[in-house]
């Protein structure tokens, strides 16, 4: 008898397998070996932030983290100079932000205007050899090439060599940019409150949800909302616009790629992506970006990485203009920005052979999304009645 | 659209095509009824918002509840007719009265609404009160004021204006007691002698515009058909049948149209529509509001604009969305932002036609799951005016509901009631139809597997098998009950009660008429609008003249006398 259930088992179990892919399929839509609707399959970027790797000790900034712009101030007055400029003490900590970052020799703004200040401790930047990324340069071992500057390369969690990440180099150590960190988490709720600078993915040509090799990404800005569910939550499968000016969409560089198993890889190329966060906003061209997306199997969420070169200006406009937050972020902005200067490892300029850009990668999380062109708009037969 | 009728026409059952061929194609003339007792219903607060924005204007806010009527006999409009004031009913009536009357003599809008300008604005102008009140009077209480209610309004107009030194405080005094008389807040079925009937009376002429306006515009009688009573027009064939095509074709007809459906459908459910949005992130009041608007739409669009065959809302593609709508159908709308437009689902989708809309099946599942009892009773009691008994009160749901049971899907859940049988006697008439609409959860997003289990959502109607929700929708299509429930429960609305025993046959030669039409609903209106049974009355019960004083209880009455 236990022969015969076994037998049954064993003959039974892969079609009820057999039977739950289907439906899985069925219900998730994407999941099918077939077409999406259009050929099309559509995320907005939920989160968007630096990829930091974390060793449970913190083994990779062994001076440990930095302090903060504010802490540097602090402990260059005199106790009568803390009376003074705090009002005998009535400025509580969280308030004296805009004191610190106005600690120039003459009142100017250290953030905006960083190199006024020299004596400031360096900046504590990641020495362990384990990052997130990719290999953007092309080498192993960090060697200048033509697109990139001498510098230290990473091995990925997994062992592969040649990862280029000097962004995380950059703050790896710093407070605010870690897991939890305030500068981020900050810049992710302005961007799900605010409505802007919402990433755009579409994926066209699609003939295969899961399984296709040749597939279009392109990268827009919508000029939706995300709508939010009752616990704040973004609602999936929502309609989005993609923003639009007279000669096409303001943004709208697009990217070969290709999906294996419900992954989507990218090959490598310039994209123009709009970024809001801690009251500032960018446009920056991430050079040679690519990026890699996983599906989910109920096809509503997807998450991964983005690599590329990012604009070192743009960024240091960002972190010079973080305002209050820098205070909890926890770094000097005089020291930042001369550390970035030293990172920095992409795209030489041709006079200075200073590279302009840095290496970086950012770990995103997006939803399902209906990505609408204004043709759609205009075609579509609106009922205002 | 006439092939459309036609083929539908051929489709149906043998017994409506025989009662088609034997009622009308035959010629057969509209039955004769004996009439009803003269009546009064309460105005609804959507009847009650729609007559004071058409005399004043939408500018007019209306913010306020009244208290409920009860849902009789399937709708709200048959409850009207019982409807009670009590004291505090009477209270919010004023309350409302005196912010609309405030509202239409404040200084942003008398020089429009008040028609004339008082020599001295500090104090009484008794003929333009009455000026005022004569053409106000007529709208609200959809004939000209008598003699005794114009002076009453005057003169408490002139008392108060001359008390507190302004002629618009009189003003909004006196039309505050208008809107809390028995003449406005009840629609009157007023007669008169009439020696050509067979009761030997007859509903007045404007009796007969108010009944008339409020089954076909939900709203007070317009000037045209005032005037059409007033001439006498409304008791002649021609000019009632004038008048009736005319609303007919009037942008109006969308508003009445709703109302009956909202009716019908019993969509004020929607006010106290609650979801588990931990399960249905989804779901939103915003999105519930939008399932309920887009019903509505469907059917309006369905049979006031296109006036396509009324069973084709259970099978038609053709509907609108607005965002909340798209991400419960995940489908892309292009105007995220806000408003309607216009979508037909693909012809391969699942879903079709109102009953796979989010609006029914959220509105008939329970606030964490679906429910194929609830839809199933929905589809039996709301489309096919079947009864299904209510549940015996001392259910053992504890088989139902176990958490440790190996039933996964609702089907499997359900059979439990097959085993017990108090409980099969009604299931087995519900849910082998609200089975059918299992692969929708309980706000109606679609799915196929419930707890990692296949969804069969095979079934039968009356015999009719079906294999999914489509054609189950296809099987609604082809019910003769459910033409007929509509046909039955329009007259019901339109004349504010159940069918008399007297009326049946001239039920059926509405439905065989309706049938004949290819199932237009607007042929439908017409053919109720234009009889005479819409109108007959008999004498009025205990002498009254034709307003049932049992209507307001003894303590309002009094007040409402003072």
């Amino acid at each position: 008898m236990k022969t015969q259930q076994n037998q049954m088992k064993r003959e039974f179990l892969p079609v009820l397998a057999a039977t739950v892919a289907i439906l899985t399929s069925a219900v998730t839509g994407v999941a099918a070996a077939d077409a999406p609707p259009n050929r099309t399959l559509g995320f907005v970027v939920r989160d968007w932030m630096p990829a930091v790797y974390e060793s449970k000790f913190i083994d990779e900034c062994p001076a440990g983290l930095n302090i903060s712009n504010d802490e540097i101030w602090w402990r260059s007055l005199s106790k009568a100079e803390r009376s003074e400029k705090t009002q005998d003490g009535l400025i509580t900590t969280l308030d004296r932000w805009f004191l610190s970052k106005n600690r120039g020799p003459n009142g100017e703004d250290v953030c905006i205007n960083p190199e006024v200040i020299k004596d400031d401790p360096p900046l504590l930047t990641v020495e362990g050899a384990t990052s997130f990324g990719v290999n953007l340069d092309g080498n192993v071992d960090g060697s200048a090439t033509p697109k990139s500057c001498r510098h230290d390369n990473f091995s990925s969690p997994a062992g592969v060599p040649g990862i280029d990440n000097q962004l995380y180099r950059l703050i790896g150590c710093v407070y605010g940019f870690r897991d939890q960190g305030v500068i981020e988490i900050n810049a992710n709720e302005m961007r799900r409150t605010s409505g802007l600078a919402m990433i755009l993915i579409e994926v066209t040509d699609v003939d295969d949800a899961r399984n296709d090799d040749d597939v279009t990404v392109t990268f827009y800005r919508s000029i939706d909302q995300f709508p939010l569910d009752s616990s704040g939550q973004v609602i999936p499968y929502s309609s989005y616009r993609i923003d639009h000016k007279d000669d096409g969409p303001r943004y709208g560089d697009s990217l070969k790629a290709s999906i294996v198993d419900g992954v989507i890889q990218t090959s490598s190329g310039d994209v123009r992506l709009p970024y809001y966060g801690n009251y500032n906003y960018l446009h920056p061209v991430i050079r040679d970006m690519q990026m890699t997306l996983e599906i989910t199997d109920d096809g509503a969420d997807a998450k991964g990485m983005v690599a590329g070169y990012y604009d070192l200006e743009q960024y240091l406009y960002h972190t010079g203009g973080l305002g209050p937050v820098i205070t909890t972020g926890n770094f000097s902005c005089p020291a930042f920005f001369e550390a970035a200067k030293r990172m920095a490892d992409g795209y030489p300029d041709p006079e200075t052979g200073e590279c302009t850009h840095i290496s970086s990668a950012f770990e995103v999380k997006a939803h399902a999304a209906f990505v609408v062109h204004p043709e759609q708009t205009s075609k579509m037969e609106t009922a205002e009645r | 659209m006439l092939i459309s009728r036609m083929k539908l026409s051929f489709s149906r059952t043998a017994c409506v095509a025989v009662a088609v061929f034997a009622l009308t194609a035959c010629g057969e003339s509209e039955p004769q009824t004996g009439g009803v007792p003269p009546d009064m219903r309460r105005v609804t607060v959507e009847q009650y918002r729609n007559v004071i924005h058409d005399v004043f204007g939408e500018h007019i806010e209306i913010a306020s509840r009244f208290d409920p009527l009860v849902r009789t006999d399937g709708l709200f409009a048959i409850g009207a007719r019982n409807a009670l004031v009590t004291p505090s009913g009477f209270e919010k009536f004023y309350n409302v009265a005196r912010s609309v009357a405030g509202q239409v003599v404040n200084e942003d809008n008398r020089a429009v609404l008040v028609s004339c300008t008082p020599e001295d604005a500090s104090s009484a102008d008794d003929a333009c009160s009455r000026h005022f009140f004569s053409e106000v009077g007529r709208y609200l209480y959809r004939r000209p004021l008598t003699e005794s209610e114009m002076e009453t309004a005057v003169s408490a107009a002139n008392e108060v204006a001359d008390q507190f030194g302004d002629f618009y405080t009189g003003i909004e005094f006196g039309l505050t007691g208008l809107l809390v008389t028995p003449s406005f807040l009840f629609i009157v079925d007023e007669t008169e002698p009439d020696t050509s009937s067979p009761s030997g009376q007859r509903l007045t002429g404007y009796a007969k515009a108010a009944r008339l306006s409020f089954f076909l515009w939900n709203s007070a009688p317009d000037e045209m058909l005032l005037k059409a009573a007033e001439s006498g027009d409304l008791h002649t064939e021609k000019g009632m049948t004038r008048q009736v095509d005319r609303m007919l074709q009037s942008q109006f007809l969308a508003r009445g149209v709703r109302a009956f459906f909202e009716d019908f459908l019993d969509l004020e459910k929607f006010e106290t529509l609650e979801k588990d949005t931990i399960i249905y992130p989804a779901y939103t009041v915003k999105a519930a509001e939008s399932a309920k608007e887009q019903l509505l739409r469907t059917i309006v669009d369905h049979t006031v604009n296109k006036d396509a065959p009324y069973p084709e809302i259970f099978t038609t593609r053709s509907t609108f969305v607005d965002s909340h709508l798209g991400r419960v159908y995940r489908v892309p709308v292009t105007r995220p932002d806000g408003g309607w437009e216009s979508y037909e689902f693909p012809e391969n989708d699942v879903r079709a036609g109102i009953l796979t809309q989010m609006g029914f099946l959220s509105l008939y599942s329970h606030p964490g799951r679906s429910s194929a009892t609830l839809r199933g009773k929905a589809v039996r009691e709301l489309l096919l005016c079947q009864k299904v008994p209510d549940p015996p009160g001392d259910i053992d749901f504890s088989l139902f509901n176990d958490p440790n049971a190996p039933s996964r899907t609702a089907r499997q859940r359900l059979t439990v009631h097959a085993t017990v049988p108090s409980c099969a006697g009604c299931h087995k008439l519900t849910d082998p139809i609200g089975l059918g609409f299992e692969q929708f959860d309980g706000i109606g997003q679609f799915r196929v597997a419930e707890q990692g289990a296949v969804i069969d959502v095979s079934g039968d109607l009356d015999g009719n098998q079906f294999d999914n929700a489509k054609s189950l929708a296809q099987a609604m299509h082809d019910s003769p009950g459910v033409p007929a429930c509509l046909t039955n429960q329009l007259y019901s609305y339109a004349a504010g009660r159940a069918p008399e025993r007297d009326e049946r046959e001239f039920v059926r030669y509405l439905e065989a008429s309706f049938a004949e039409s290819g199932y237009s609903l607007q042929a439908l209106l017409r053919d109720i609008a234009t009889s005479d049974a819409f109108y007959a009355v008999t004498q009025p019960e205990n002498g009254d003249d034709g307003v049932r004083a049992a209507s307001l209880n003894d303590k309002t009455k009094q007040e409402l006398g003072s």
